[in-house]
C-alpha cells in the first residue's frame, strides 16, 4: 500500500480531510456558544444539522431553489428556532444546578426528530444533485470537489462573522463574559436570558450552514446526526471550548484524522478511533487539547 | 418611611437549602454614609449582600431601597436600580480586556448613555487602567484588579456600592490605599455598604456599622463607638491595634 | 409491624398473579404475554440504570453496550457450543452474559469514574457505547459483523419459559435494588449520590462504590440482553446495540421516579403500554413519544411520578399542621 502512496493522493487526502473538517468545526463552534453560557451539552445538534440538511433537501426538489440560495431562509429559520427550543424548553435546566436534565431533554429532542424525520422522508440516505455538484476545481493535478470548496468558504466566513460579532458587539461581549462567570455578569446588569438565548441563535444559526453545507456535500440520513454530533464534541474536545478558532481547528483536526485513518486503517475502524480519541481527551484534557489553562480573576 | 435611608434591610432570613444563614437581620443605610458590617469568616456577611443584590432570595423579611421593595428582584434587575455589588473574589471577567470589563460594567441603558464620561473618570481615578486598558484583566496584580472591579462598578452609576472584602489578599500599603479609596468615593457622593474583615480600618472610615455573628447582627452602632467597644476589640482587633 | 407483614404478602400474590398468567391465555397469541414480557424485560433495564443513576447518581448512558454485550456473549456461547448444555434457558450462559458486561463496566468504569462527573461521565459512557458498536460491526465472523448472529429458531418451543424467566429477572433486579439499598453499602451509594466529597471525606472509598454500582448495573442489564438475545434468534448490532435500549428504561425510570424501588416498575409498566398503544394505532411513532415524553418530564418533572405523589403528600402534611 505504501508503494501506492504519492505526493499529490497524500495531498488530496489532506485537502479532503481540512475541507470536511470544516462542517465538524462551524458545529463545534455552535456547541461551545451553548455549552460556554448554560453549560449544556446540546446532543441535538447534529439531528438538528440534519433536519436543515433536508430542509434545504425540500427547498431544493420541491421548489427548485438552489442550495446556496435557500442559505439565507435556513439561516433564519434556523436562528429563530434556537431562541424558541430555549425559550420554550432550556430556560429552567439552563439555571439548574443538575446539569443532567438539560442532557436529557437534547437527548429527548434528538430521539424525536430523528425518529419523526424518519417517518415522514424515510430513513434513505438523501443528497442533492445539481449541475455543479460533481464539479471539480483542479488545482494543480489536485481535484477539489467545489461543494467542499465552497463549503468551506463558508464555514471560514460564517466564524469570521461569530469572531467580529463575539468581540465587537456590546452583546457579544456579554455573552463572552457570561461564558466566563454568568453571576458576575448578572451583576453587570446582564439578563442571562437574553444571552442565553443569543447563544442558541447564534449556535443553532450555525447548525443551519452545516446543514447547508451538508446536504450539497454529503448523504445524509435522519440518524446521522447523533454520530455527527459526537463528531463534533470531539472536535471541541480537541480545540477547546470558549474559542471559536480552536473550535473550527479541531474540527479540521478531527478531518485530518478521519481521512487519513479511513485511508491508512482500512476496514472502517476510523470510527472507533475518533470515539477513542474523544474518551482520551475528556478524560485528560477536557477543557481541550489546544487551549491554555483559563486564568480566573 | 424613612426618607435619607438608601437601603434598608428588615427582618430577613435566608436558607440555603436545610441551612439557614440569616436569622431577623435587619439593618439601614442613609444616604451618602459610609456602613460597615463586620463579622468572622462565615458568619453570614456574603450571603447578606448576595441577598440583596439578588443572588439569593430572602425567605422572609424585606428589602428596601429608597423606600421601594427589592426583595424579589433579579441580579441584573438590582444593578439597574442603582445598587451595584462588587462580589467577594471580586469576578472580574479574566479573559477580557479591562476596557471590556468597564465596558460591561456600562451596561444598564443609563450607563451606556454616559460611558464616555464615566471612563473617563475611571481612568483619571486609576491611570495604570488607561495604560493596561487592552491587557486581559487576568494579567493584572492583586491591586490593579481591585481597583478594576471597583472602577467597573462604578461605571453603572451606582446610588449604593457594595464592597465585598476589598482588601482581602492586598498587601498593606495597598489596603490603606484601598480605604482611602472607599472614603474618597463616599465624599463624591456614593453610598456605601463595606462587609470587611479587616475591621479596625473599616470601622474607622465607617459612620454606622454592624456585627454580624453566625447569621444574626449582634451589635450596632457609630462606626467610632464600634472600635472602641471593649468586646469588639477584644473579638475582632489584634493585639496590636487595641486601644487600652 | 404488621404493615409490613401485609406487604409481603400483597407482594406474593401479585407475583403469584404474574406467574399464573400463562395458563389462563394463550401464550403464543395472547398480547398481555407479549406486553408482560416486553415490561419485564424493561423493569430488569430500568432497575439497572436505576441502580447506577437513581440512587448513586452515576448518569449511566451505556446501558444499551452492556445490554448488546450480554446478548451477543449469549449468541456466541451458544453458536460455539461453549457450555455444552445444549438448551436455551441455561443459567451458567446467562450469568457468563451478565459477567461480561462487569468486566467492561470495571474496564471502563476505573478510566472514566474517577475522571468525569454528571454530563461529562454521561457523554464518556456514550462514547463507549459507540465503540461497542463499532467493535460489534467489525468483529467479523466472531461477531457476524452487521447481519449479526443468527441462532436457530427451531429449537423454539413456547413463550412460556421466555416469560416466567422475565418475570424472575424483573424480581430479581428488583430485590437487588431493594436489598443493596437498605445494606450499609446502599448508604454508602446515596451519600455518594448527595455529596461526593463529604462522603470522601468520611472515609468512603468513591471509586469502589461508584465501580460496583457500575458493574450491578452491567450485570442486570447483561442477563437481560441475554434472555433478549434468546428471544430475537438473531442478535445484531441495530436491534441489541441501539440508544433505545439505554433511552427508554432512562424515560420509564425518570416517570416512575428514579431513586425509589417501585418507581422502575410503575415507570416500566405504564411506558411499555403507552408505547404498545402508540405503536398499534400509529406504527413507529413510539419513538417519536418517547422523545416527547423524556422533554417533557425533564421540564416540568424531573423527579417522576413518585416524587410527585411524595410532593403532594408533604404539601397536605404542611396543610394539616
Amino acid at each position: 500500500m505504501l508503494q501506492m502512496l504519492s505526493f499529490s493522493l497524500v495531498i488530496q487526502l489532506l485537502i479532503n480531510g481540512v475541507l470536511f473538517g470544516a462542517i465538524y468545526g462551524i458545529a463545534a463552534i455552535g456547541l461551545s456558544l451553548i455549552f460556554g453560557t448554560m453549560r449544556i451539552i446540546f446532543l441535538a445538534h447534529g439531528t438538528l444539522i440534519i433536519l436543515f440538511a433536508y430542509m434545504c433537501y425540500w427547498l431544493f426538489t420541491l421548489l427548485g431553489i438552489d442550495p446556496y440560495l435557500s442559505l439565507i431562509i435556513v439561516i433564519v429559520i434556523a436562528a429563530l428556532l434556537g431562541v424558541a427550543i430555549y425559550r420554550g424548553l432550556f430556560t429552567e435546566a439552563a439555571a439548574a444546578e443538575d446539569k443532567n436534565i438539560s442532557l436529557l431533554i437534547a437527548i429527548g429532542i434528538m430521539f424525536f426528530l430523528e425518529n419523526l424525520m424518519t417517518v415522514w422522508w424515510t430513513g434513505n440516505p438523501r443528497s442533492i444533485t445539481t449541475t455543479y455538484t460533481s464539479a471539480v476545481v483542479r488545482l494543480g493535478g489536485i481535484g477539489i470537489p467545489f461543494t467542499r470548496f465552497t463549503g468551506f468558504i463558508m464555514a471560514f466566513l460564517a466564524a469570521g462573522v461569530v469572531v467580529v460579532f463575539l468581540k465587537k458587539t456590546l452583546i457579544g461581549t456579554a455573552v463572552r463574559a457570561a461564558s466566563e462567570d454568568i453571576i458576575s455578569a448578572t451583576l453587570m446588569g446582564i439578563n442571562p436570558h437574553r444571552v442565553n438565548g443569543v447563544a442558541f441563535a447564534l449556535g443553532i444559526g450555525l447548525a443551519g450552514i452545516a446543514g447547508v453545507d451538508m446536504a450539497t456535500i454529503y448523504p445524509f440520513d435522519p440518524f446521522f446526526g447523533f454520530v455527527f454530533v459526537l463528531k463534533s464534541m470531539i472536535s471541541l474536545a480537541i480545540g477547546g471550548i470558549g474559542s471559536v478558532t480552536g473550535a473550527l481547528l479541531g474540527g479540521i483536526i478531527l478531518g485530518l484524522i478521519e481521512s487519513l485513518s479511513s485511508f491508512f486503517v482500512p476496514g472502517g475502524w476510523t470510527d472507533a478511533i475518533c470515539y477513542a480519541v474523544f474518551l482520551i481527551v475528556l478524560m485528560w484534557r477536557p477543557e481541550g487539547l489546544l487551549v491554555r489553562s483559563v486564568k480566573k480573576a | 418611611m424613612e426618607n435619607n435611608s438608601a437601603l434598608v434591610v428588615k427582618g430577613v432570613d435566608v436558607l440555603y437549602g436545610d441551612v439557614q444563614a440569616l436569622w431577623d437581620v435587619s439593618l439601614e443605610v442613609k444616604k451618602g454614609t459610609i456602613v460597615a458590617l463586620v463579622g468572622a469568616n462565615g458568619a453570614g456577611k456574603s450571603t447578606l449582600l448576595k441577598t440583596i443584590s439578588g443572588i439569593n432570595r430572602a425567605s422572609k423579611g424585606e428589602i428596601l431601597f429608597s423606600g421601594k421593595s427589592v426583595s424579589h428582584l433579579r441580579p441584573q434587575e438590582v444593578v439597574d436600580i442603582g445598587i451595584s455589588h462588587v462580589p467577594e473574589g471580586r469576578r472580574l471577567f479574566a479573559n477580557l480586556t479591562v476596557l471590556e470589563n468597564l465596558k460591561l460594567g456600562a451596561y444598564p441603558p443609563r450607563a451606556r448613555q454616559v460611558f464616555a464620561e464615566s471612563l473617563e473618570k475611571a481612568f483619571a481615578l486609576f491611570p495604570v487602567l488607561k495604560s493596561r486598558q487592552n491587557q486581559k484583566a487576568g494579567s493584572l496584580s492583586g491591586g490593579e484588579q481591585q481597583m478594576l472591579a471597583i472602577a467597573r462598578a462604578m461605571m453603572s452609576q451606582p446610588t449604593v456600592l457594595m464592597l465585598d472584602e476589598p482588601s482581602l489578599g492586598l498587601s498593606p500599603i495597598l489596603v490603606r490605599t484601598m480605604f482611602d479609596l472607599v472614603a474618597s468615593l463616599n465624599k463624591q457622593g456614593v453610598t456605601m455598604l463595606l462587609v470587611e474583615q479587616n475591621v479596625r480600618q473599616a470601622l474607622k472610615i465607617a459612620d454606622h456599622a454592624y456585627v454580624l455573628k453566625n447569621g444574626r447582627i449582634v451589635m450596632s452602632g457609630l462606626g467610632e463607638d464600634l472600635l472602641a467597644d471593649p468586646e469588639v476589640q477584644k473579638a475582632y482587633v489584634g493585639e496590636r491595634w487595641r486601644k487600652k | 409491624m404488621r404493615n409490613s407483614g401485609l406487604t409481603i404478602i400483597g407482594l406474593v400474590i401479585v407475583i403469584l398473579a404474574f406467574a399464573v398468567v400463562p395458563f389462563l391465555v394463550d401464550t403464543e397469541s395472547s398480547f398481555i404475554v407479549y406486553f408482560l414480557f416486553m415490561a419485564f424485560c424493561y423493569i430488569t433495564i430500568t432497575q439497572a440504570w436505576n441502580f447506577v443513576a437513581g440512587y448513586t447518581g452515576q448518569m449511566s448512558m451505556g446501558q444499551h453496550a452492556f445490554f448488546g454485550l450480554g446478548a451477543y456473549t449469549t449468541g456466541i456461547i451458544w453458536l460455539h457450543n461453549l457450555t455444552h448444555t445444549g438448551y436455551y434457558f441455561d443459567p451458567v450462559t446467562m450469568i457468563l452474559s451478565g459477567l461480561v458486561p462487569v468486566v467492561l463496566a470495571i474496564l471502563i468504569g476505573i478510566p472514566l469514574l474517577s475522571r468525569l462527573r454528571g454530563d461529562y461521565f454521561a457523554l464518556g459512557t456514550l462514547g463507549m457505547g459507540q465503540i461497542i458498536q463499532v467493535i460489534f460491526v467489525k468483529g467479523g465472523k466472531f461477531t457476524g459483523a452487521s447481519d449479526g448472529l443468527h441462532l436457530p429458531s427451531t429449537i423454539y418451543s413456547s413463550m412460556k419459559p421466555y416469560y416466567w424467566t422475565g418475570l424472575i429477572l424483573a424480581i430479581f433486579s428488583t430485590a437487588v435494588v431493594y436489598f443493596v439499598i437498605r445494606s450499609r453499602i446502599g448508604l454508602a451509594l446515596r451519600a455518594i449520590r448527595e455529596d461526593e466529597t463529604s462522603a470522601a471525606s468520611r472515609g468512603v472509598h468513591v471509586l469502589g462504590y461508584k465501580i460496583f454500582s457500575l458493574a450491578v448495573s452491567a450485570f442486570l442489564c447483561g442477563i437481560c440482553g441475554s434472555l433478549y438475545g434468546i428471544y430475537l434468534f438473531h442478535i445484531n448490532p441495530d436491534s441489541v446495540i441501539k440508544l433505545d435500549w439505554t433511552l427508554y428504561p432512562i424515560l420509564m425510570c425518570v416517570i416512575g421516579g428514579a431513586g425509589s424501588v417501585t418507581g422502575p416498575i410503575i415507570g416500566a409498566l405504564f411506558m411499555t403500554a403507552v408505547f404498545n398503544l402508540a405503536d398499534i394505532y400509529f406504527v413507529g411513532t413510539s419513538p417519536i413519544l418517547a422523545g416527547i415524553l423524556i422533554v417533557v418530564v425533564m421540564k416540568f418533572m424531573p423527579s417522576g411520578l413518585v416524587g410527585l405523589t411524595e410532593r403532594l403528600a408533604f404539601a397536605r402534611k404542611k396543610k394539616a399542621s
